[in-house]
Formats: structure tokens, sequence, C-alpha cells
């Protein structure tokens, strides 16, 4: 297990948050976790921008990303990553509650490497999460990416 | 005649000149039209026979032919059908014959004749009738300097105003008489007239001008009067008259020509005059019925010398045949006739809407109010004793020519004024419909806009607190199992079950708003093939259950499929569900025609449900079964319902509790 490897979860909701976490310890994937609360923060993270200006940080290996954030939009924040070479190569993985047609669409659209929607019942989303971080985490292979 | 090869004519070109084709067997009639038609600037040619004619048209085919009836090899009518029927365009033909029988009149005109002109004729009048018709078919093309129109009856005196006028550029016509330059004012509609003042015969320059500004289609033609020494108080008179401006005869030709363009500048820009008023000046056709031949021909001499065309009836049945075929301007009609009386035929002319219009004037031997009032009641419009002076018959008949136009002209002018009031309240009703059109649409996508935003919240914001009361309570027993009791853990389960149930509910109730939402895209659909696929699936998601499931081939529908998709499965769905406690299930997807309609059902030997309840069936969250016996979100059949409302159908059901259910629907999107 490489260690040096980090998951970005975008995510305002703490039950929510709470919840993936919980599901990623129950899966024993014991990764790193950066959580952003909303986008502009996820931005700043990924851009060392804001209160992450100045400060060494290591960009995710896959960022796990709701829709619905105050102050920027997932899809906002999605369209920002893939506009920035330093974090364009960077894996999206959508995850929302939203099964919308529209949201599919522009998720895709915007470069969205994947769609998962947030089942209500925890066993399936314990297993929606599990399967997301082991895919993204452990099978995927990524272009090495460092700030620019 | 001034030398004319470098001024402006009414047709430059020989090949512009109307051409104008005469079939008479009579030399001087030949000789004397030709030699008029020549005059008035036609391209003319003359024959004896039809074979001489034909050879003619077809050298080159005319704009007119004026037509003998009786011609020495054969007759004029078979050659104006030959003409109406085997040419294109068919030239226009004027008949020209004896008066003597109404027959051939009516036969001629039925025929296609454009026009019967009775022998003795008028040569001044066919050329005007002429001109008419050929000007209304569109053959004379206005020349493009202005057209003048000059009227004396002095050679020397035209000679030398046209000299003047076309040295200056100007187009010339001229006519020497007083009647012959009303006629041909009308039909060549001049930008101004130039009128000596002295003419010779009935009418003086005064009165030309006067019947000119009478006359709608020529009034606000500018009139110049030519005249001799001007005495005191001559002006006024000659201003009274209607003339635009007055010119001593020995002007100088520097300030003449000065006046003339001043003249032409004040001119109201021609309208476009409607052909169906008629001017007063133009060619007039005169009716006179009177069972005596004598009176008849006495009245038509006067009438043609005044420059009416006369068309003689001898009764008044005849009378009544020949206007069935025969237009005439109007009718002069002699009171006590044997047969059908003046007042009758009088009276049967009024009651034919095409007729009525035409002005009657009723001709009688006696004096008297009885008969005046009985004429006047069969609605005749003027009434005049035979023992009067022809002047007198004369003045009447203008002033009924008049009131006609006036008439005619008031009727226009109110149909027009009636048009524009629809058209405007048609242009104002279409804005309106068009404004609520346009403000029903974005109403329609506001609240589309709102539907979109609650659907989306409804999607996110709610299921989120369930996935939270879900993934605790699971946290909870996973985690803490070994510190909570049975009832502890039963409660657990109950939260864990509840945010689940909410979920699908939720879920559901999406679905069945995007059935409202989603486009809607119509294309032929095989029903039969949908529910065959939806019964396979079915069998797929519980392979332990044995379901006789018959489905009837080739039913087709235009729709759309995927929501027909959804309305099939569902019900096919609910069929199986409700079958489920059966020992043999039997489910039936069919169709049949019932009053001029295609009905659809699905039906099942189910449990079924009591008819008392069916209201209730097609709310959305309304159930007729236990949630333990048969689980479901209770939207089923009111997605169902939406599909088939969009479709322009409608949806009932019919069951026996305990005995199974027949879902019926129509689909009207075709």
């Amino acid at each position: 297990m490489t260690i040096d490897k980090l998951i970005l979860l975008v995510e305002d909701n703490p039950d929510d948050e709470e919840l993936a976490l919980l599901a990623l310890k129950q899966g024993k994937i014991l990764h790193d976790v950066v959580v952003a609360r909303d986008g502009a923060e996820a931005l700043d993270y990924l851009f060392g921008t804001g209160s992450y200006a100045g400060r060494d940080v290591r960009l995710p290996q896959v960022i796990l990303l709701d829709l619905k954030l105050p102050k920027l939009s997932g899809l906002e924040v999605l369209e920002r990553i893939r506009a920035n070479p330093a974090t364009a190569l960077i894996p999206v993985v959508v995850m929302t509650s939203s099964s919308e047609e529209a949201d599919l669409l522009s998720s895709y659209r915007l470069g969205a490497n994947s769609y998962v929607r947030k089942p209500v019942g925890f066993e399936a989303f314990s297993d929606a999460v599990q399967k997301v971080g082991v895919y993204w985490l452990l099978v995927n292979q990524v272009v090495a990416a460092r700030r620019a | 005649m001034a030398d004319t090869s470098a001024s402006p004519r009414i047709e430059r070109e020989d090949d512009g000149k109307p051409r104008i084709l005469i079939v008479d067997d009579s030399l001087t009639v030949r000789m004397d039209l030709q030699q008029a038609f020549d005059a008035a600037e036609f391209d003319t040619v003359a024959c004896d026979t039809l074979a001489g004619a034909r050879a003619e048209i077809a050298r080159q085919a005319p704009s007119l032919v004026v037509l003998d009836v009786l011609l020495p090899d054969g007759d004029g009518i078979d050659m104006l059908r030959e003409i109406k029927t085997t040419m294109s365009p068919a030239p226009l033909v004027m008949l020209l014959s004896t008066e003597a029988e109404v027959s051939d009149r009516v036969r001629g005109l039925k025929t296609g004749a454009d026009d019967y002109i009775g022998k003795p004729y008028d040569a001044t009048y066919v050329i005007a009738r002429a001109r008419e018709l050929i000007g209304v078919a569109g053959c004379l093309p206005k020349p493009a300097a202005p057209r003048l129109m000059l009227i004396d009856d002095s050679a020397t005196s035209r000679r030398h105003f046209q000299s003047i006028l076309e040295g200056a550029g100007y187009s010339v016509v001229t006519a020497e008489s007083g009647e012959e330059g009303l006629r041909t004012a009308f039909a060549l509609r001049p930008d101004a007239i130039i009128v000596d003042r002295f003419l010779p015969g009935g009418i003086d320059g005064d009165t030309v001008i006067r019947r000119l500004k009478q006359d709608a289609t020529l009034r606000d033609t500018p009139c110049l009067l030519l005249t001799g020494a001007t005495e005191d108080g001559e002006e006024l008179r000659i201003l009274d008259a209607g003339a635009d401006a007055f010119l001593g005869k020995e002007v100088d030709e520097a300030v003449f020509l000065a006046r003339m363009a001043a003249l032409l500048r004040s001119r109201i820009p021609a309208r476009a005059v409607d052909a169906s008023i008629s001017s007063l000046l133009g060619t007039k056709k005169i009716l006179t019925v009177d069972d005596s031949i004598t009176y008849l021909n006495e009245v038509s001499t006067e009438l043609r010398q005044e420059g009416y065309e006369v068309v003689q009836a001898l009764s008044g049945n005849e009378a009544l045949e020949l206007l069935e075929v025969q237009s005439v301007d109007c009718i002069l009609l002699d009171v006590g006739m044997p047969g059908l009386s003046g007042n009758e035929t009088c009276r049967i002319i009024k009651q034919r809407p095409a007729l009525a219009g035409i002005p009657v004037l009723m001709l009688t031997a006696a004096e008297g109010p009885e008969a005046f009032i009985e004429g006047i009641n069969s609605g005749a419009d003027d009434y005049i004793c035979k023992s009067s002076d022809f002047t007198v018959l004369k003045a009447r008949l203008r002033a009924q020519l008049r009131r006609k136009q006036s008439e005619d002209q008031y009727r226009l002018i109110r149909e027009e004024l009636h048009r524009k009031e629809i058209e405007a309240a048609v242009t104002k009703a279409d804005r309106e419909i068009a404004q609520v059109r346009a403000a029903l649409v974005d109403e329609l996508e506001t609240k589309n806009r709102e539907l979109e935003t609650f659907a989306y919240s409804v999607s996110h914001d709610l299921r989120a607190p369930l996935r939270a009361l879900n993934g605790f309570s699971n946290a909870l027993s996973s985690q803490y199992n070994d510190l909570l009791d049975d009832t502890a853990k039963h409660y657990l389960r109950r939260i864990h079950e509840g945010s689940l149930r909410m979920g699908q509910l939720i879920d559901a109730l999406l679905d069945l708003s995007r059935i409202a939402r989603r486009p809607f895209d119509q294309q032929p659909v095989d029903l039969s093939q949908l529910a065959a696929e939806i019964a396979a699936e079915l069998q797929a998601e519980h392979p332990q259950r044995q379901v006789d499931c018959v489905i009837a081939p080739d039913l087709a529908a235009v729709g759309d499929r995927q929501l027909l998709r959804i309305a099939l499965q569902n019900l096919l769905a609910n069929a199986w569900k409700f079958t489920g406690t059966r020992e043999s299930a039997h489910i039936e997807f069919g169709g049949r025609a019932q009053d001029g309609e295609r009905v659809y059902f699905v039906r099942d030997n189910g449990v079924g449900f009591d008819m008392a309840h069916a209201g209730k069936l097609f709310t959305p969250f309304q159930r007729l079964h236990g949630m333990r016996e048969f689980p479901g979100t209770g939207i089923g059949l009111a997605t169902v319902q939406r599909v088939v409302i969009r479709h322009g159908g409608r949806i009932w059901a019919e069951a026996v509790l305990d005995k199974g259910a027949t879902f019926c629907f129509t689909l009207r999107a075709a």
C-alpha cells in the first residue's frame, strides 16, 4: 500500500462526510483523505491559493466531488479543475444524490471520469464508496502530476 | 399635321401598337373603320371573308377582332367560337352586326363575344370601346412622357398646339369634338386636358370641363381652357365650370408651356381607379325596351347622337333574356307593353341581385300621379312622360348614370373601410392571441423551471438526511451490537427500513414527475414486442414463478416508446404482483376495437379489488392492498395514467374482488 496516495473529498454535508469516511474505513482503505467543505476550498487546495497559499500540499490520486455545494457548484469546480493544466488529468468521480439526466450530461461533458449516485441505504452507499476507492486508488493508473 | 417623327407618340413603334383585325364584307364599313383605327394609332388590317380572317390571324394574332356576323363564306359566330376556344390568349372579339334580332346579340355574347355593337354604328364609339377593352386587358402601355389631350375643332389650331407640345416632349392625343374628347379621355386617362372653349355641336368647352369634373375617374385631371378674347366676368364663369386654368388662344408659346408645366405639377398623384367604378364618360350602353319599333328607333337615334350605344328589346321577356348575357348601364322601360308589362319587368329586374343596381327609367304615354306612383312602387329609379322633349330624357338619363356612379363609388369606399376594419380587427385578434400564447408559454416555462428546481431539490436534499438516518442507525447496530438489547435492535431496524422506504417513495415521486417533464418523441411502437420484453424481464426477476402470459400479436400504436414502455411495465408488473398468490396465474395483454377506438387491455386473474374503491386507483400514494401482502409505492398506476394522458388517451379499470382485474387504455397520439 502506497501511503502517499491521497483522496480529496469535496463534500459540504457533515453526515455524508462522516458516512463516506466510515465506509472507507470499513473497506480498509486507509489512505489520507483531505476534505474540502465547499467548491472554493477545494480549488484553493488544488491550486495552492487562499488558505492553502504557500503550503506544499500533495495533489490527490482521485477527487470525489459532490455536485450541490455552497459558493462554487460541483460542476463549476469540475470545469476549473479541467481548465488548469496542473489538475486537468486528475480523475474526478462525481458523487451526488441527483440522478437527473441534466446533471449526468453536464458532468460527463465537463470531463468527469465517473458518476456515482449516492444510495440511501448505507450498505449500498458503503459498497459504492469502497469500490470507487479501490478502483481509482489501486486498480487505475494515473499520469504523475506535479503542481506547475 | 406637324412632323412628329421625333416626338413622343402613344405608341412609338409599330410593334407596340395593338393590332386590330376588321372582318366585314362591306367595303365602306372596312374603309371607315380602318381609317378610324389607323387615326387612333392602332395597327389595323381588314378582310372581307372568314377565310381571309383565318389567314390574317395565322399570320399574326390580333389584340382585337371587329367581326361581322353575316359573312359570304360563313357565320361570324362560328369564327368567334373558333377564336375563343382554340387561341390562347384569345384575342378580344367585338361583334358588329345589325340590331334586327335580339337573339343574335344573345347568341354572340353567350358564345364569348367581349362586346356586341349594333349597326348603324358610330366609329368614335367603336374606337372608344376598343380602347376600353384593350386598356382593361392591359395592352396599352402608358408612355414615359406626360400624355396630354387636346380637344379643338379647328385643324389649324390643333396642329399649332400639338407641334408646340410635342416639341416640348409631351405625348399628344387630339379630338375634334367634345363628345369624342370625353370618350377618349376616359379610355386613355391623359395627364392633362386642353379644351377649346368654342366647340360646335351640343357640348362646348365649359360643358366638357363640367362633365370631366363630375366624373369620379377623371375629376382630378387638370383642365386648361383655351379662350378667345376674354370679356369682363368671363373668368369667373370659366373657373365656375371647373377649369383649373385658362389661356387666350393667341398666347405666347413660352407662357403656354410654362402654364402647362405648372398645371401638371399641381396634379394630384394618380389614384388607382377601381375598374368597377365606371366612368360617366366612358362608353355607355343603354337598353331601351318598347313594343313600338318606331319609338325604339326614334329614341335610339337621339341617344346615339349623344354618344350612347343602344341595345333594343321589343318586350319585357326579350329584355330579361338579354340582360342575362348583356351588361348595360341604364334601362329605358316602356310601361304599356303587351305581355309582361313595364312595371312587372321592372319588378323582376330589381329582384335580381345582379341587375338591381342598374338604373331603370320608366317611359309612359300617360301623365298623372297614378302611373307615376305605380312605376316608382315597382322599383323604378325615375319616371318620364313620352311626350316630354328628348333633352329632358337625356338629362334625366345623365342624372341616373351620375347617381349610379356615385353609389358605386360610395359602395366601394364603404367596402374598403369595412375591409380595413375587418383587417384591423383580425390583426388585433392575431396580436392578442399571440400575446396570450406568449404569456402562456412563458408561464409554462416558468412552471416547468419551478418543477425542475423542485424535483432537483427533492432528489438531492431530501435524500441526504435519509442517508444519514440509514447510515448512522446501521453504524450503531454494527459497531455497538453488544451494547444493545433486542428491543433496541428492533427499533434500529425500524429506523433503517423506514429510511429505505422513504428513499423508494422519493424515487417513485421523481419518476412520476419525469413523465410530465420529459420531451415527447412520437413514433410507431410495437406494443406486443414491448410487452413480450417486459414479461421476459419479470420472469427473469422471479424465476420461481409460473405465470401463463398471453400477448396478442401485432398490437401497434403511435407514441413515445419510452413512456409506453414505462406504462406497460407498471401494468404488467402489477398483474405479476397481484397474481402472486394464485396457483395458476394468467396474464393477458390484448387489444379490441370499441366505439371506433382501439382499446388495449392488461387482464389478470389476481386478487382484484373492490370496484367501490376504483376511483382512488390512479391517485398517487393510494393503495388498495396492505403493504405486507403486496409491497409497493402506490405510484405505479398514477404513472401509467400520466403516460396515457400525455398520449391523449383514457385509462380505466374493471375488477371483481378475488377474481382478477382488467386495466384498459386508449391512445390517441396518432
